[in-house]
C-alpha cells in the first residue's frame, strides 16, 4: 500500500482536501482525480505551458508541481477563470481574434495572459511576448494570439477608463 | 517514494545522510531527471516548509537572495531590475516564466547546469550553505570547485557593482526563448581612468561547466579602453572555454559563439567585415495584382466571423475524445519496443495480467483479423509477432484500472528479444548486403520520369548549379497527443473515438486487423487537437479496439509526449540531389533530380510523398530536358508519413534556391528569372496532364515584385551583431490525392428535428476552421444564417464519405457538397413550407431563421425552420445528398494533380555573426486559393503554416542516432516559440477565378509552408552569399560562413 499524503488548499474558490500518492502531480490530480479537464498536458516537462494553472494568482506548470507540494495554495484552473472578470474580457477578446485553431494550448494561453494583465493593464507587444514565452502553439504562428492579447488590453482599458455620465 | 519535511536545515541535513534521498526546493527538475531515466529516490527531502530561506534583502554592499526565492520573485524585484541588470537579464533567459514561478535561486545554482550561473559568477556571487560541519560562505566561483552533495545552499549574495561597469549576456540555445542553453556568457569590466580596472567573464549553462575565464580576464585587465585588443581577448576566451561536443552544436562552436558574444557585449565590435553581396533585386516599380487584399480582421468587415468552437475552446469546456472520463473506465497503455531492430524471440504477459487491477493484456495472440495496417500497403503489425522494426513498435497493450497500475503492468511484461543489426542510413539502407527490415527488401518505392534529353541540354548550358539539399525529420507536434477512448455498445458495435483524419479510412483499417464487419465499427475522429497530416494513419486506435472489445469497458488511452515523439510518425526525411542548367538568358535547360527518403520503419504515405516530391519536381517552371528518381528506403528509424506540404515543401526549397542560384549566375534579378521560365496558364502540367484554370503565377510575381518587404533596410545591422537579407520563392502545390488513387468525396445536408440545418460531412476540425467554412459554405449556398448551420463532423455514424482531412482537400469537398446540395434541400424546404402555409413554393424564399416572402424586403419570417421541423414527421424532414469524385486530371501513368494553388513567400531574415542563428523579422505570403471560404480560417492556416515551416527550416529536426532518437521531449525538439515568430506577418489573396472555372475555393491548409523554406534561404543568401543546404540551417556552418567572408 503506498503512503498517501494529506493536502488542504484552495481550488477555484472552494477549500478542497485531498489524500494524494507522493509521486502523484498536479495536472494529474486535476486531470485524473477531479475531472478537471481544462488544464492539458501536452509534454508533461514544463516545456510547453498546457496545463498553466494560477497558484496565489502567478501561473505555473501544473505537471512540474506535485500534488503534495500545493498544500496550503490558492488554485485557479482554467475552469476557475470563469469567476474572474478580466478573464472574461481576455477570453472574449481571443474568440473575437479568432486567436486559437485546435485550442489545445488555449486554456494555458489564457491563464498566462490573465496573470499578465491583472498585474500589467498597459502591456504592449513585447510584454505580451515576453509573459508567452512558455506556452507553445502549433497551429497559429501566435500573430493571432498577439492580436488576441492586445485587443484585451483595449478592451481592458474601455472597461476602467471613467465612463461618460449622462445628467 | 515518500516525503520528508524537516522543519529545520539541520534536520534537513540529517534527513540527507540517511541516503537515497534528494532535496526538493521548487521541485521542477525532477520530472526532466525522471523522463531522463535518472532514478527516482527513496526520499524527498521537501525544504520548502524551512523558515528563514526565502526574499531578499540588503547585505553589505548588495542584495542577499534566499536560496528558496523563485526566480520569478527576483525577477520582479525592483532591486534587482535596477541594481543587477545583468542578473535581470539572465533571469529572463532562464526556463519559461511559468517555471520561474516555481524554480528558486538555490536550485539553479545547486544543479550546476542553471543558467543563472555565468551571470552569477560575472557579479562575483557568494554562496552561504550549511552542511553537518558547519555554516560557510564561498564565492562561486570557488563554490562550483568543491565536490557537490552534504550540503543545503541558504542564500546567494549579490554584489551591486558600481556605476562605471560595461556588462554583457548572452545565453545561446536552440530557439530564441525558452530554450536548453548551447552556452551561456556574461561578462562584466570596471573600467577606471580609461582603463579596464577589473574584468570578470564567464560562461557556463547546460552541458557547459561553469567557470570564469581567468586568462582572458588577466589579458583585459590594465588595458586601456577603448583601445583593448579585441581580437586576442577572442582568441583567448576561445581558448580558454572548455566546452562538450553533443548532438546539436559542436564543442568548437560553443567555444566560439561565447567568445563572440563576449567580445560584441563589452564594445568589441566586428563592424570591419563586410559581407558579400549576391544580385540584389532591382527597385522595380511595381502594382499588386488588381483584386489582391491583405487579410486582416479590421479590413476583413463583415467576412470576419468568430469560428464556432472557439469560444468553447479557450474557455477549456471543450471536451476533445481525450478528454473523455466515466466511472469504471480503464486506461490503456502501450508496451514499445525501446530497440530498434530485433526478433522477438517470446511474449510472457502472465505476471502483468496477475497484477491486481489490471483488467486485460493485449498481444498479437489476439488478433483476429489480418495483424497488419498501412494507408498504401499494409507492413504495419498492429502489435508486433515476428520482429519490431523501430524504437516505438507496438507489441502489447494493458488496460488498467488506472494509469499507475497500467504503467506497472507494462513493467512485468516479459518480451525477450534477439537483437539484429540495425538499418538507420537510407542509402545504406539500399545496399545490397545491408540487413533487410522488411523480407521483400530495403527498396520500399523506386519511381523515376523523363523527358527530352538532359545531357543535350547540360551540354548547351550556360550555366550548371548542382546541390544536395537535405530536409529534417520533422515532427508534427500537434498539443493534444495521440489518444481518444473506446467502447463496445449494447448492440455489440466497437466505437473508437480518437483523433484522426479520415474516419472511414480508419474503420476499414481497422475492421481488417479486428476481423469485424465495418458495420460493427464506429469511428469518431472529431474535434481532434492538431493533426497536420500526423494523424493520417493509424495511431492507438488498434491498440483502444483491442482492448475495449477483450474487457467490454470503457477504455481511454492517450500517449505522453515521449511515447508520441518515440511511436509517432514523422516528416520523411529527404535528400534531392539537383542538377539544374540554363543558357546564358536564364531559360532552363535540364534539370536531373534524384530524391532518396527515409521511409522509416513502415511505409504509411512515403510512397505518395515522394512521388508528390517528384511531381513538384521543376516547380512552376518549365524545363525541356528533365530526369527524376526518387528511392524510399525502409530504415529502422522512426516511421514517418504524411505532413503538410507532403514532399512538396521540401522540393520546393531545392528549386526556388536554384533558381535564386541561377540568377546570380546570369546576373539576373530574382524575379525575372522566374518569369522567363514560368508556366504559361492552358499548357499541360509539368506530367503532361491537364491542369485547372484560373492560373495565378503572374499575378503572384506581380505581388512579390510589389511587396514592402523589398523597400525595407538590408545590409549590417545597426549595432553590427547581424546582417539582413531578403528573399522569396514561389509557391505551387497540388490540391487532393491525385489521379491515381480513389478520392472519393461528398456530404449532405438536412433539416434536423430541432430546426437546425444540419450539415453532414465526414471531414475532421482539427483547428483548420472547418466548422466555420462549413457554415460559411453552406449559408451562402442555403441562403439562410450562419447560426442556422449545425456541422456534423468526424463521425462515421452520423456523417457520410467526404474522403480524407488531408492534400488541402477539404476546403473544395465543404463548398461542392454546400453548391451541389443546397438548391434540392431549398427545394424540399419550401415545398414544405409552401404546404404549411397554403402558399406556391416559387413566392417563397429561405432567409437567416427562416422561410421569407421572395422579393420581400421587410425580411419577415413566414414560418422558421424550428417551426417547419416541428410540424413534420421524422421521415418528412427534408434531406438531400451529394456524392463525387475529387476533380481527377487525365495522366495515370503516374500519380499527377489537376487543381494547383498559388503563391509567393517573400522573407526578410537576419544572420547573427554573434551566433550564426537567423531570425526571421518579416515574413510575407501572397497566395490565390481562389475564393476563401472563411477569411479568418485561411488566414490562420497561412499564418500558421508560416511558422511550422519556419520551424522546419531553423530549428526543427528530430534527429536518430543507431535507430534512436535523439530528442525525447519539447525540451530539445524546438518547435518555433512566440520569440520565433516573425517580428511582423502580412497575409494576402488573390481570389478570382477565371471564367468557367468549376471548381470553386482551393485548399490553403498546405499552402503556408510551400515556399516559406526557400524564401528564408534565399534571404540568407542575400545577406551572406551562402545558400543553405540543408534544413535546419546548420548555424555554425553560416558563422564560418560569415567569418570567410570577413
Amino acid at each position: 500500500m503506498i503512503e498517501t499524503i494529506a493536502v488542504a488548499f484552495r481550488l477555484n474558490g472552494a477549500d478542497t482536501a485531498m489524500q494524494v500518492p507522493p509521486e502523484m502531480r498536479l495536472v494529474d490530480m486535476l486531470r485524473e482525480r477531479l475531472g478537471l479537464t481544462a488544464a492539458k498536458k501536452a509534454c508533461g516537462i514544463g516545456r510547453c505551458g498546457a496545463c498553466a494553472v494560477l497558484i496565489d494568482g502567478r501561473p505555473v506548470n501544473a505537471c512540474l508541481l506535485m500534488a503534495w507540494q500545493i498544500d496550503g495554495a490558492d488554485i485557479l484552473t482554467p475552469e476557475g477563470l470563469d469567476a474572474l472578470p478580466e478573464a472574461a474580457i481576455i477570453r472574449s477578446a481571443l474568440a473575437e481574434e479568432n486567436a486559437f485553431q485546435c485550442g489545445y494550448c488555449a486554456p494555458g494561453f489564457t491563464i498566462a495572459l490573465t496573470a499578465l494583465l491583472r498585474e500589467h493593464l498597459e502591456a504592449d507587444e513585447p510584454a505580451i511576448r515576453a509573459a508567452l514565452e512558455g506556452n507553445i502553439c502549433r497551429c497559429t504562428g501566435y500573430h493571432s494570439i498577439i492580436r488576441g492579447a492586445l485587443a484585451a488590453v483595449r478592451a481592458m482599458a474601455d472597461r476602467s477608463a471613467p465612463q461618460p455620465t449622462h445628467g | 517514494m515518500q516525503v520528508l519535511r524537516p522543519a529545520s536545515i539541520a534536520d534537513a541535513l540529517a534527513m540527507l545522510a540517511g541516503g537515497d534521498a534528494r532535496l526538493v526546493a521548487g521541485g521542477t527538475a525532477l520530472q526532466l531527471e525522471w523522463a531522463k531515466g535518472l532514478p527516482k529516490p527513496r526520499s524527498l527531502v521537501d525544504i520548502g516548509q524551512i523558515g528563514g530561506l526565502k526574499g531578499i534583502v540588503p547585505a553589505g554592499n548588495g542584495l542577499r537572495i534566499g536560496a528558496l526565492t523563485t526566480l520569478g520573485a527576483v525577477e520582479r524585484d525592483a532591486t534587482v531590475r535596477e541594481e543587477l541588470p545583468l542578473l535581470a537579464a539572465a533571469l529572463r533567459a532562464t526556463a519559461g516564466p511559468a517555471v520561474r514561478n516555481l524554480a528558486t535561486v538555490g536550485g539553479n545554482v545547486a544543479g550546476r547546469t542553471g543558467c543563472l550561473l555565468p551571470a552569477l559568477l560575472a557579479l562575483d556571487a557568494r554562496v552561504e550553505s550549511s552542511s553537518v560541519v558547519g555554516r560557510r560562505t564561498l564565492p562561486l566561483s570557488e563554490w562550483l570547485r568543491q565536490e557537490p552533495g552534504g550540503e543545503i545552499i541558504e542564500a546567494i549574495t549579490v554584489p551591486v557593482p558600481d556605476a562605471h561597469v560595461r556588462w554583457t549576456h548572452r545565453k545561446i540555445g536552440l530557439r530564441a526563448a525558452f530554450t536548453p542553453s548551447v552556452i551561456g556568457a556574461a561578462g562584466m569590466i570596471e573600467i577606471v581612468d580609461g582603463r579596464v580596472a577589473a574584468a570578470r567573464l564567464a560562461v557556463g549553462g547546460g552541458m557547459v561547466t561553469p567557470a570564469r575565464l581567468g586568462g582572458a580576464e588577466a589579458l583585459l585587465v590594465g588595458q586601456p579602453f577603448p583601445g583593448v585588443d579585441w581580437n586576442a581577448l577572442r582568441a583567448a576566451i576561445e581558448g580558454e572555454i572548455v566546452a562538450p561536443d553533443d548532438a546539436f552544436r559542436s564543442a568548437r562552436y560553443r567555444r566560439k559563439v561565447a567568445a563572440n558574444a563576449l567580445v560584441h557585449g563589452l564594445g568589441g565590435d566586428k563592424t570591419d567585415a563586410q559581407p558579400s553581396r549576391p544580385s540584389a533585386p532591382a527597385a522595380r516599380p511595381a502594382t499588386p495584382p488588381a483584386g489582391e487584399i491583405r487579410l486582416t480582421r479590421s479590413t476583413a468587415g463583415e467576412r470576419w466571423h468568430i469560428r464556432p468552437d472557439g469560444p468553447a475552446k479557450i474557455e477549456g469546456k471543450l471536451r476533445y475524445l481525450t478528454d473523455h472520463r466515466q466511472p469504471g473506465m480503464l486506461v490503456g497503455r502501450i508496451l514499445r519496443a525501446a530497440i530498434p531492430h530485433a526478433r522477438i524471440h517470446s511474449i510472457d504477459t502472465s505476471a502483468a495480467e496477475a497484477l491486481p487491477g489490471v483488467a486485460a493484456v493485449v498481444t498479437y495472440r489476439d488478433i483476429a483479423g489480418s495483424n497488419a495496417f498501412g494507408i498504401v500497403v499494409q507492413d504495419q503489425p498492429a502489435l508486433c509477432f515476428d520482429k519490431v522494426r523501430y524504437v516505438g513498435d507496438a507489441v502489447a497493450a494493458v488496460a488498467a484500472v488506472d494509469a499507475e497500475t497500467a504503467e506497472r503492468a507494462l513493467g512485468l511484461i516479459q518480451v525477450r528479444y534477439g537483437p539484429l543489426p540495425v538499418v538507420s542510413d537510407p542509402e545504406q539502407a539500399l545496399s545490397p548486403d545491408a540487413e533487410p527490415v522488411h523480407a521483400a527488401g530495403n527498396l520500399q518505392t523506386s519511381l523515376g520520369f523523363e523527358r527530352g534529353d538532359i545531357a543535350e541540354g547540360f551540354a548547351r548550358a550556360a550555366h550548371v548549379v548542382e546541390a544536395v539539399y537535405e530536409t529534417p525529420r520533422q515532427m508534427h507536434g500537434f498539443m493534444e497527443t495521440e489518444g481518444g477512448h473506446a467502447f463496445v455498445d449494447t448492440d455489440g458495435t466497437l466505437n473508437v473515438c480518437a483523433g484522426g483524419q479520415y474516419g472511414l479510412r480508419d474503420r476499414l483499417q481497422l475492421s481488417r486487423v479486428l476481423g469485424l464487419p465495418e458495420e460493427k465499427i464506429r469511428v469518431v475522429t472529431s474535434p481532434t487537437g492538431g493533426a497536420f497530416g500526423g494523424k493520417d494513419e493509424l495511431t492507438v486506435q488498434p491498440a483502444l479496439a483491442l482492448l475495449a472489445l477483450r474487457t467490454g469497458r470503457p477504455v481511454r488511452l492517450q500517449l505522453d509526449r515521449a511515447e508520441s515523439v518515440l511511436a509517432g510518425a514523422k516528416r520523411n526525411a529527404m535528400k534531392i540531389r539537383m542538377r539544374t542548367a540554363c543558357d546564358a538568358d536564364g531559360l532552363l535547360l535540364a534539370q536531373q533530380v534524384d530524391v532518396i527518403s527515409d521511409a522509416g520503419a513502415y511505409a504509411s504515405l512515403g510512397p505518395a510523398v515522394l512521388e508528390t516530391a517528384l511531381e513538384h519536381a521543376c516547380g512552376p517552371y518549365v524545363v525541356r530536358n528533365v530526369r527524376t528518381s526518387g528511392r524510399l528506403a525502409y530504415t529502422n528509424n522512426g516511421v514517418c508519413g504524411a505532413f503538410r506540404g507532403f514532399g512538396a515543401n521540401q522540393m520546393a526549397y531545392a528549386v526556388e534556391c536554384q533558381m535564386d542560384r541561377l540568377a546570380a549566375e546570369c546576373g539576373l534579378d530574382v524575379l525575372e528569372i522566374r518569369r522567363r521560365n514560368m508556366r504559361k496558364p492552358g499548357t499541360r502540367g509539368y506530367l503532361g496532364q491537364v491542369v485547372a484554370l484560373s492560373e495565378r503565377l503572374e499575378e503572384m510575381l506581380e505581388a512579390a515584385a510589389a511587396d514592402p518587404i523589398w523597400q525595407k533596410p538590408r545590409g549590417p545591422s545597426d549595432d553590427g551583431s547581424e546582417i539582413v537579407g531578403t528573399g522569396m520563392a514561389m509557391n505551387y502545390q497540388g490540391n487532393g490525392l491525385g489521379s491515381l488513387p480513389p478520392d472519393p468525396a461528398g456530404g449532405a445536408l438536412r433539416l434536423a428535428a430541432d430546426g437546425a440545418i444540419e450539415a453532414l460531412y465526414g471531414l475532421d476540425e482539427m483547428g483548420q476552421g472547418l466548422l466555420t467554412s462549413i457554415r460559411s459554405a453552406v449559408a451562402a449556398a442555403l441562403g439562410c444564417g450562419r447560426d442556422d448551420v449545425r456541422p456534423v463532423t468526424g463521425d462515421t455514424g452520423r456523417a457520410p464519405e467526404s474522403g480524407s482531412t488531408t492534400a488541402s482537400r477539404g476546403t473544395f469537398v465543404v463548398w461542392k457538397v454546400a453548391a451541389e446540395t443546397a438548391p434540392a434541400l431549398a427545394e424540399r424546404i419550401l415545398a414544405r413550407a409552401a404546404q404549411r402555409l397554403g402558399r406556391e413554393p416559387a413566392t417563397l424564399a429561405i432567409a437567416p431563421g427562416g422561410i421569407v416572402e421572395r422579393h420581400s424586403n421587410s425580411g419577415e419570417l413566414l414560418l422558421s425552420f424550428a417551426a417547419l421541423a416541428e410540424g413534420l414527421d421524422p421521415e418528412e424532414l427534408p434531406f438531400a445528398a451529394t456524392s463525387f469524385e475529387f476533380p481527377k486530371s487525365d495522366y495515370f501513368e503516374g500519380n499527377a494533380r489537376m487543381i494547383f494553388a498559388f503563391g509567393v513567400a517573400l522573407a526578410r531574415v537576419a544572420v547573427s555573426r554573434i551566433t550564426g542563428q537567423v531570425r526571421v523579422l518579416d515574413l510575407s505570403q501572397h497566395t490565390a486559393a481562389g475564393p476563401i471560404l472563411d477569411l479568418a480560417a485561411y488566414l490562420g492556416q497561412i499564418e500558421g503554416g508560416g511558422l511550422q515551416g519556419v520551424g522546419f527550416t531553423l530549428t526543427e529536426h528530430a534527429a536518430m542516432q543507431d535507430g534512436r532518437y535523439l530528442t525525447a521531449n519539447l525540451d530539445s525538439y524546438m518547435m518555433p516559440s512566440i520569440a520565433d515568430a516573425p517580428e511582423s506577418v502580412a497575409i494576402y489573396a488573390l481570389e478570382d477565378l477565371d471564367a468557367g472555372d468549376p471548381f470553386g475555393p482551393r485548399g490553403a491548409g498546405e499552402l503556408g509552408i510551400g515556399a516559406v523554406t526557400p524564401a528564408i534561404a534565399n534571404a540568407v543568401a542575400d545577406a551572406t552569399g551562402v545558400w543553405p543546404h540543408a534544413a535546419p540551417f546548420d548555424a555554425e556552418r553560416l558563422l564560418d560562413a560569415l567569418g570567410a567572408a570577413a
